[in-house]
């Protein structure tokens, strides 16, 4: 047994908590004494480090009770504040890609026909970026969408939501269309052999339809922009905004620079998910909501990532990125649905009834009404006593006085 | 007791895990804490299946949020935290129910193989 060991048994205790490190807090506050216990009573004497099926084990339950907890953790307070932050920056990030591919549009096509006419192998800007000459169309979407900014900012989230919603139908349509014909005529993705039937559809289906989704859903389903602004700020908001515009622009902005960048090269392909991925990273991830905000805004990266990933040549792998895209979209909606739940779980609980605690629990009333005003907590309400309780046996679990972890213990205040 | 509803629905549709049937065997007999609980499960299953301690606390959470089990206690052994877990009613039931699937398709099988013995020694 390692006890023979003292030294060891420290390495190994040592190396299993940062394993364990792959389990959500929630569960290492309440398991990982006793895991740890478990861990070191079954080690081979003289074990130093974990064995491989014991790592791998670790990290795959811990991942699979992460993955459990996900609805949870978005229906929890934190998961609609980071929807109604989506509400603000999605719109806003749309908007401005959309604003980059126009302004692709209007400076590189003389250049790509240009470039096409002189050398017919290799296109250096995607076609579908570029788009025929149907400008007006997408500058109809462009209004759109600064009005899906503008109308949320000002109170109205619902024509707000509405109008992307629109928006939105249209470019998954285009979307299906493009994909249903590609896969039919199996056509080329290049400009030149693009059907042409589908130039009339292409402007709406210009729209980064993931981002456009979670725009569409958070508007729909989350307390709305303006909240998200008094959560995060004007200064955020605007980091926020400009990181993931860059992020999700760098594709648009990179041509700007240096119109014959290889855009489809592999090389530049995953610079580009890791331009999404350092964006995500660095505007979002601060703090439970930021972290809520950035889990939210990667399933953007997917398409990306779709692009990235087949080595293949790029008219060969088009149908991917545009069904991963259609998935992806989908996918958002689920997501949106649970964080809503919990924003109508936590309606209904404010809209009953309080509890009255001295007849829920009459026998420990003194001594936690004593506890909620010597630690100034508010009580008036359920959700407030929910939580006061929660403290107090928290409390009297430290101090030993119970046997039971608090969160998993009885609350007469916590609906069942 | 919804949830609990959801998890006996889900378990008439498919048979129990074997983690699962053999964690609810080794707290039948009483409270039990997790290395306990592994020991005990090796010998149940004749020592063909050791439960890796991140499997038994995955089962564990799963099993406690349906409310199948339960903590019963807490000691401390060598420095070290022992939580000692206990069945509960709803879990005896469903263990109980697991019991008879299990001896039901076991009874099938032996007739067959009766059958199949006496075919072939006819």
């Amino acid at each position: 047994m390692p006890a023979r060991d003292p030294a060891g048994a420290a390495v190994l205790e040592r190396r299993y908590r940062r394993l364990l490190r792959c389990y959500p807090p929630a569960h290492r506050a309440f398991h990982r004494e006793e895991m740890l216990g478990v861990l070191l009573a079954t080690a081979r004497p003289g074990q130093r480090t974990p064995g491989l099926g014991q790592t791998v084990n670790l990290a795959a339950c811990g991942l699979v009770i992460r993955v459990r907890r996900i609805p949870g953790w978005l229906a929890a307070d934190a998961g609609q504040d980071a929807l109604a932050v989506v509400s603000l920056i999605a719109p806003a990030v749309v908007f401005i890609l959309l604003v980059l591919q126009a302004v692709v549009f209007i400076l590189l096509v003389p250049q790509q026909a240009a470039m096409n006419a002189a050398a017919s192998a290799g296109s250096v800007v995607p076609g579908l970026l570029l788009g025929p000459p149907s400008f007006g169309k997408s500058v109809v979407v462009m209004i759109a969408w600064l009005a899906v900014v503008v109308l949320g900012l000002t109170g109205r989230r619902r024509t707000a939501a509405k109008i992307a919603f629109i928006s939105l139908t249209l470019a998954l349509l285009a979307l299906l269309l493009v994909l249903v014909v590609l896969i039919q005529q199996d056509h080329s993705f290049y400009f030149n052999t693009f059907p042409g039937e589908l130039f009339p559809f292409l402007p709406f289906g210009d729209v980064p339809v993931v981002l456009a989704s979670l725009a569409a859903c958070s508007l729909a389903l989350s307390p709305g922009p303006r909240r998200g602004l008094a959560i995060v700020g004007w200064r955020r908001a605007c980091l926020m905004i400009a990181g993931l515009s860059a992020g999700f622009g760098f594709p648009f902005i990179v041509p700007l620079v240096n119109p014959a960048a290889p855009i489809w090269d592999l090389a530049f392909r995953l610079l580009d998910v890791l331009a999404i991925a350092v964006a995500v990273a660095v505007t979002c991830v601060r703090g439970p909501v930021g972290r809520r905000v950035a889990g939210l805004v990667a399933t953007g990266l997917l398409p990306t990532l779709a692009v990235a990933i087949p080595l293949r040549e790029v008219p060969a792998v088009f149908p991917v990125p545009v069904l991963v895209s259609l998935f992806a979209a989908m996918l958002v909606w689920p997501v949106a649905i649970i964080s809503w739940r919990g924003r109508a779980e936590r309606r209904r609980r404010l809209a009953e009834r309080d509890l009255d605690f001295t007849v829920v629990y009459a026998e420990a009333y003194a001594e936690f009404q004593a506890f909620c005003t010597r630690r100034r907590l508010p009580a008036s309400s359920t959700r407030q006593l929910e939580r006061a309780w929660d403290a107090w046996q928290d409390g009297r679990y430290r101090r030993g006085e119970i046997s039971q972890w608090p969160f998993y213990g009885d609350n007469p205040f916590r609906p069942r | 007791m919804g949830r609990w509803l959801m998890y006996v629905y889900d378990m008439k549709k498919r048979s129990m895990q074997e983690p699962t049937f053999l964690i609810l065997t080794a707290l039948a007999a009483g409270p039990q804490h997790g290395y306990g609980i592994i020991t005990d499960a090796e010998g149940i299953s004749g020592g063909v299946t050791r439960l890796q301690t991140g499997t038994l606390y995955m089962a564990l959470d799963r099993l406690r949020s349906a409310g199948l089990v339960e903590p019963d206690r807490e000691e401390i052994a060598d420095g070290r935290l022992r939580r000692y877990y206990r069945l509960t009613d709803e879990g005896a039931t469903l263990l109980g129910a697991e019991t008879e699937r299990r001896r039901a398709s076991a009874a099938v099988a032996a007739q067959r193989l009766r059958a199949r013995l006496a075919g072939g020694t006819a």
